[in-house]
């Protein structure tokens, strides 16, 4: 229990503190793969501590309530993810979180704000089902859902599960909001929508919106990283690799619409995890 | 897209293209428009330069023997130069730096010196 | 889910222009818009009829910050024809050489913001970066990196010396080089021919009937280039307008993309044919009378109309620019289309708003 306590505890601290720096890097690489010279790595942080000193103005008092509720959610997510809990119950908690941040959205009378939201709810439309097929992987092939028991495999998951993994590759184009996919905040773009969801966010809250990022970051790479899990090194390098691979493609598509993104992770990601685990299946059976 | 993961790994592998501007200044070619400078030993005050001005950033008090120049209103469009019967005007190839309070400044003729 | 009106601009991150369009949104689908311009309207027009007409020239090149070239170009241009001068052909052939530079640099611009607007912010900094080399060299010809200053009535104010001419030609080849690594991008990948094949379409008689002009008109298969009149050197270096027959935001991007290796061409055929001599002549008198000018700016037309009267000042001054043309169009191109499309869209007239408000 007190293990498990003091656990908690360093996700908390140090979560943000990877995901913040994490970001950093994400900004300088992506700067350098445009020519430019990006801003220095620690530019998350500085901005951050930029929105906390601001003047803490929301549109309502439910939109704060969303807004907190998102970020628990998620440290909860990523805290389950850490103790090694079931992986179908992280899923959902993230799936949770995500509603949470949807409804902060739908709460203000914003309408760039309502169009985000419900963009983001497409975007959970598109990539839930790939990770619930995820999970649904890790228990064709451990026989348990608890992250825990995935670090008693001998062989990578990754060995069985390659095509699982480019699906999570999709997912994490969506989820880390990168084009082609970041439709519900613009994250990079702001272009059509503003700034989306987080258009009515400002000063503290906006902070707490991308602290909370900064969690997600992290916990979405664990996923990717338990593709890997002995030795841990190499899971970590996989996960470093996936983030890569996504600048990579943040920088070399144009940001695509709704429909398309529903299309493609409904037939690409869908079908790919699918082809794996009949494949799984049809061996396992095969094999007993 | 082929083409453009070989210019993101061009880009990734080469110096960035643009500069840290105020730390690193770039050299302007020569004749680049600046910003002017009066001559006051070669100025003759007779405010050809104010007159040409499509700005109204010089004004030339002919009696009283001096000239006010507004460099925020100068759109350094080297009218002045051309005009000036003297080349009392001088061009240079350097920005003006940047300040918090707007000024003007004001020439007179320098002691010791025949200005008629 | 209901109807939603959502502003586009006069503050929008796509744009950095006030164009103000209030737009109704029926499940992302734009299903009715009402636009407003003359948030920066300066007064131009009237501030020239109070300054003597040789100050003008820097006026009006204040008129649009891209294209200002151009305006001084076609003021001078009307100012010359009601005082009869003959400017010398070292001059018009230098003309043409920086009209070609700044439609390339303006284009180039275009094409970046164009990337942007559908996301793709790489494309927006190769496009950017390709442009800064253009703008060094404006600042190596003309003294100054956007406003030049360069035209003045009676010809050209800054004559280039053979070490000029050679740098020029070297960075015109090798922004040819650059474009060509580029282009590709814009015109082949997969995820920007998503974006911008087949939105916005403009047809052959609608361009016509709603009076679009530029590479709007030229993307919808009208071969119209007011270049092909023949005004400074362009009769003598031979031109033939760009045109594409698709209509759509692809078709407008492939004209540009085309029209910039154009400018490269022109300005680097221009420099070579320079002939020698005198860049201007001396200009005596006041202008008297009327005239209209017509020159092709990067965006389309451009109508100068100048009435003097014998004295120092102008009697009138109108100047019609081309994105005030091509507003109507884009009232006909919007409404139908998605909710994304519509930076796209609006982008692909290329607005340049304090042009249209003077």
């Amino acid at each position: 229990m007190v293990k498990a306590l003091m656990v908690v505890l360093l996700v908390v601290i140090m979560a943000p503190l990877l995901g913040g720096l994490l970001t950093g890097i994400d900004r300088v690489l992506t700067a350098r793969m445009q020519g430019r010279v990006g801003p220095p790595v620690l530019q998350p942080f500085y901005d951050v501590l930029k929105l906390l000193g601001k003047e803490a103005l929301a549109a309502n008092r439910r939109q704060v309530a969303w807004a907190l509720g998102y970020l628990v959610l998620i440290i909860a997510s990523l805290a389950l993810f850490c103790l090694g809990g079931d992986l179908l119950i992280i899923v959902f908690t993230m799936a949770f979180a995500a509603g949470s941040f949807v409804l902060g959205g739908f709460s203000v009378r914003s309408p760039y704000s309502h169009i985000g939201s419900q963009r983001e709810l497409l975007q959970m439309l598109a990539y839930e089902p790939v990770l619930i097929l995820l999970a649904l992987g890790v228990y064709l092939q451990t026989g348990s859902f608890m992250v825990k028991d995935l670090f008693h495999q001998s062989q990578p998951l990754l060995a069985s599960m390659p095509l699982v993994f480019i699906a999570l590759l999709i997912v994490l184009t969506i989820k880390i909001r990168k084009s082609p996919f970041d439709l519900a905040t613009s994250h990079h773009g702001h272009q059509e929508l503003v700034k989306g969801i987080t258009t009515e966010y400002s000063g503290p809250y906006l902070a707490l919106i991308e602290v909370t990022h900064w969690y997600e970051l992290v916990l979405l790479l664990g996923l990717a990283a338990m593709f890997w899990t002995h030795p841990l090194g190499a899971g970590i390098l996989l996960a470093l690799a996936a983030f890569f691979i996504e600048m990579v493609i943040d920088n070399i598509c144009a940001r695509l619409t709704w429909n398309w993104m529903i299309k493609f992770t409904w037939t690409g990601g869908i079908i790919l995890c699918l082809i794996n685990l009949g494949v799984i299946w049809v061996l396992r059976a095969g094999g007993v | 897209m082929a083409k453009m993961i070989s210019t993101v790994m061009s880009n990734l592998t080469h110096c960035p293209k643009t500069r840290l501007y105020p730390l690193e200044e770039r050299q302007l070619p020569p004749g680049t428009r600046g910003q002017i400078e009066f001559d006051m030993t070669k100025c003759i005050f007779c405010s050809l330069c104010a007159k040409r001005c499509p700005a109204d950033a010089i004004t030339v008090d002919r009696k009283g023997k001096t000239l006010v120049f507004n460099p925020f209103r100068c759109i350094i469009c080297e009218s002045c130069l051309e005009g000036c019967p003297k080349d009392a005007i001088s061009l240079f190839s350097h920005w003006r730096a940047p300040v918090t309070a707007l000024y003007e400044q004001k020439y007179q003729p320098e002691p010791g010196q025949a200005g008629d | 889910m209901g109807r939603i009106t959502a502003p586009f601009g006069p503050q929008h991150p796509v744009l950095p222009e006030p164009l103000h369009l209030n737009i109704t949104y029926e499940d992302e689908k734009v299903v009715g818009l009402s636009p407003a311009i003359g948030y920066v309207h300066r007064g131009l027009e009237k501030t020239a009829e109070k300054k003597e007409y040789p100050e003008n020239v820097f006026l009006v090149e204040r008129v649009c910050g891209i294209c200002s070239f151009m305006h001084a170009m076609t003021y001078c241009m009307g100012i010359e024809e009601l005082m009869g001068i003959e400017i010398p052909p070292r001059a018009q052939y230098l003309r043409v050489f920086y009209s070609e530079i700044s439609r390339l640099h303006s284009h180039l611009l275009w094409l970046g913001l164009f990337a942007d607007a559908f996301g793709f912010e790489n494309l927006f900094m190769q496009y950017w970066a390709a442009r800064e080399k253009i703008l060094d060299l404006m600042e190596l010809t003309g003294g100054q990196r956007v406003i030049l200053s360069s035209c003045a009535i009676g010809g050209i104010r800054r004559d280039l010396n053979a070490e000029q001419i050679d740098t020029a030609q070297g960075v015109l080849m090798q922004t040819e080089e650059e474009l060509k690594r580029i282009n590709p991008v814009m015109l082949n990948a997969y995820t920007v021919k998503q974006r911008t094949v087949g939105k916005g379409m403009l047809s052959r008689e609608d361009a016509l009937l709603y009076g679009a002009v530029g590479p709007m008109l030229r993307a919808s298969g009208v071969a119209q280039d007011l270049r092909q009149t023949g005004y400074a050197a362009y009769r003598e270096l031979g031109f033939a307008p760009v045109v594409e027959t698709d209509g759509d935001s692809y078709a407008r991007a492939l004209v540009r993309v085309r029209e910039t290796c154009q400018s490269i061409e022109l300005a680097r055929k221009a420099l070579e044919r320079l002939p020698e001599g005198e860049a201007a002549v001396k200009v005596k008198g006041n202008p008297d009378g009327e005239t209209m000018q017509r020159v092709e700016q990067p965006r389309g037309e451009l109508l100068y109309y100048i009435k003097g009267n014998g004295s120092k000042n102008l009697e009138r001054l109108r100047i019609r620019t081309p994105t005030f043309a091509n507003i109507p169009s884009l009232l006909k191109m919007l409404p139908g289309c998605e909710m994304a499309d519509v930076p796209v869209i609006v982008l692909s007239i290329d607005p340049c708003i304090s042009c249209t408000e003077r």
